[in-house]
């Protein structure tokens, strides 16, 4: 039996878990392509350890799939993988979201994180979300990989698609395997009695809410979208929920009016004998939480940053 | 008034003041470059302190990050909010301090006033 292996990373909602069960389990595929911006990014489950799979190829093949968590807490997993794992794999695939302020940093990002890794094997570029965000484009890509004078592929893919996924595979294995009749797999992974993937499973997948209520000092959390609804949520207080829905509102309301002042990241209401309530916002999407008074704000902010990977601010990269 | 504001302002901690009693302006040490700063405090303020009054909340600080600034508003007694601008990356905690520390000269001066 030939075991290869090949290793997915890339940031929170690249598409990591989605390409390796992708080639699992048909039945969770996704088909919907015209999912929007907002719902792609309402996304309810990060991965916090690893996701696993393995993808038969024929009788006396087959390549296992490691996927890293995204979230940069976790980012002792990447070296887990990197060093046990997939310590022998044959080729690092970087799943970019293009719909990200700057892929481009996420590139530059996970080229430095496995900067060692790649050194010694192939290294995919694989762009998601383009049919969200078609720009930048591929020819921007192999700019992009030309000035960090990186040996890579480029592909776009919607990892929603078993074939697409299988493409990424293909790539990497057919230099190595010869005899594969990759039509055949693909017909197979597309074929819901012929399961090709025995073995799919996302170690560990907690919610954001869980995630939220493993930090210290957070009593609860609640996950709001762009109309003030609440995507998820267990802050049971009715007046705390109003209080925090307010202030999502009125950094909404800031956000149309003023451009000469800057963007309001944060609102944070607090007093002498009450819970701070704190409302975090990205563009479409906020995060509230209901903390211990004595939880400062910068510590509240680096959980929220954590929690949501919003303006994760890498220096060096800047 | 504008004087205990002169008081409220301290290098590396509280560039700009000024005190609100609804949407009235008492008193301001925000330059005129900052008006937009000033008008944004006064109505955020205004709507948060609002909310919370409506929902019997207790909570009588809120800030505000904005930009590169932080907007900080403290409620020195009903209707009346002290509001200071600091540089987000300013420590939270020093502003809260000092407003502490001027806070009791601001309910003396509205003492004095009402008594004169
Ligand atoms: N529209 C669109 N959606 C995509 C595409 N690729 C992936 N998605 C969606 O994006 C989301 C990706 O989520 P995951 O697969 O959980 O992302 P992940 O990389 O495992 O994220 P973490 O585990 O949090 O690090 C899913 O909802 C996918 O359906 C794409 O090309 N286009
Ligand atoms: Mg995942």
């Amino acid at each position: 039996m030939k075991d290869h292996k090949i290793l997915f990373t890339g940031a929170v909602c690249a598409g990591k878990t989605t390409a390796i069960r992708s080639l699992s389990d048909i039945e969770t595929l996704d088909t919907d392509a015209k999912a929007s911006d907002v719902t792609v990014r309402r996304k309810k489950n990060t991965t916090i350890a690893m996701d696993y799979g393995v993808l038969e190829l024929a009788q006396d093949s087959r390549v296992h799939l490691y996927g890293t968590p995204g979230q940069e807490r976790f980012s002792f997993m990447w070296e887990m993988l990197a060093n046990q794992f997939a310590h022998d794999a044959i080729g690092l695939v970087l799943l970019v979201d293009n719909t990200r302020k700057d892929p481009f940093r996420d590139v530059r990002f996970y080229v430095k994180e496995f900067g060692e890794y790649i050194r010694k094997r192939r290294l995919i570029i694989a762009v998601t979300h383009s049919d969200i965000e078609p720009n930048p484009g591929y020819n921007d890509y192999l700019a992009c990989i030309r000035e960090l004078g990186l040996m890579a592929t480029v592909m776009f893919v919607d990892v929603r698609n078993p074939k697409t996924v299988l493409s990424i595979v293909e790539e990497l294995i057919s230099a190595v395997e010869l005899e594969i009749n990759w039509a055949e797999v693909g017909e197979r992974i597309l074929d819901h009695n012929g399961f090709s993937l025995d073995f799919y499973k996302p170690i560990y997948e907690e919610t954001l809410l869980d995630a939220a209520m493993n930090k210290r000092g957070i009593l609860g959390a609640m996950h709001l979208g762009a109309e003030q609804e609440v995507l998820s949520s267990n802050i049971d207080e009715q007046q705390s929920v109003a209080l925090l829905k307010s202030m999502h509102k009125l950094s909404s309301a800031i956000a149309q009016k003023s451009e000469l002042v800057g963007e309001v990241s944060n609102i944070v209401v607090g007093g002498p004998a009450v819970r701070t309530l704190s409302m975090f916002s990205d563009d479409d999407q906020a995060l509230c939480l209901c903390s211990e008074r004595d939880v400062s704000l910068p510590v509240l902010k680096q959980q929220a940053s954590d929690l949501l990977q919003w303006s994760r601010e890498n220096d060096y990269l800047a | 008034m504008i004087e205990l504001l002169d008081k409220v302002d301290k290098p590396n901690v509280i560039e700009n003041s000024c005190l609100l009693q609804g949407k009235e302006v008492l008193a301001s040490s925000f330059t005129p470059d900052k008006k937009n700063h000033e008008t944004i405090a006064k109505q955020a303020f205004n709507y948060v302190f609002l909310n919370v009054a409506r929902m019997n909340a207790k909570h009588n600080e809120a800030h505000l990050e904005i930009g590169d600034k932080r907007l900080s508003g403290f409620i020195l007694k009903p209707e009346l909010v002290l509001v200071c601008m600091s540089d987000k990356a300013c420590n939270i905690a020093l502003v809260r301090d000092h407003v502490a520390e001027v806070k009791k000269l601001f309910l003396q001066e509205q003492v004095n006033r009402m008594l004169a």
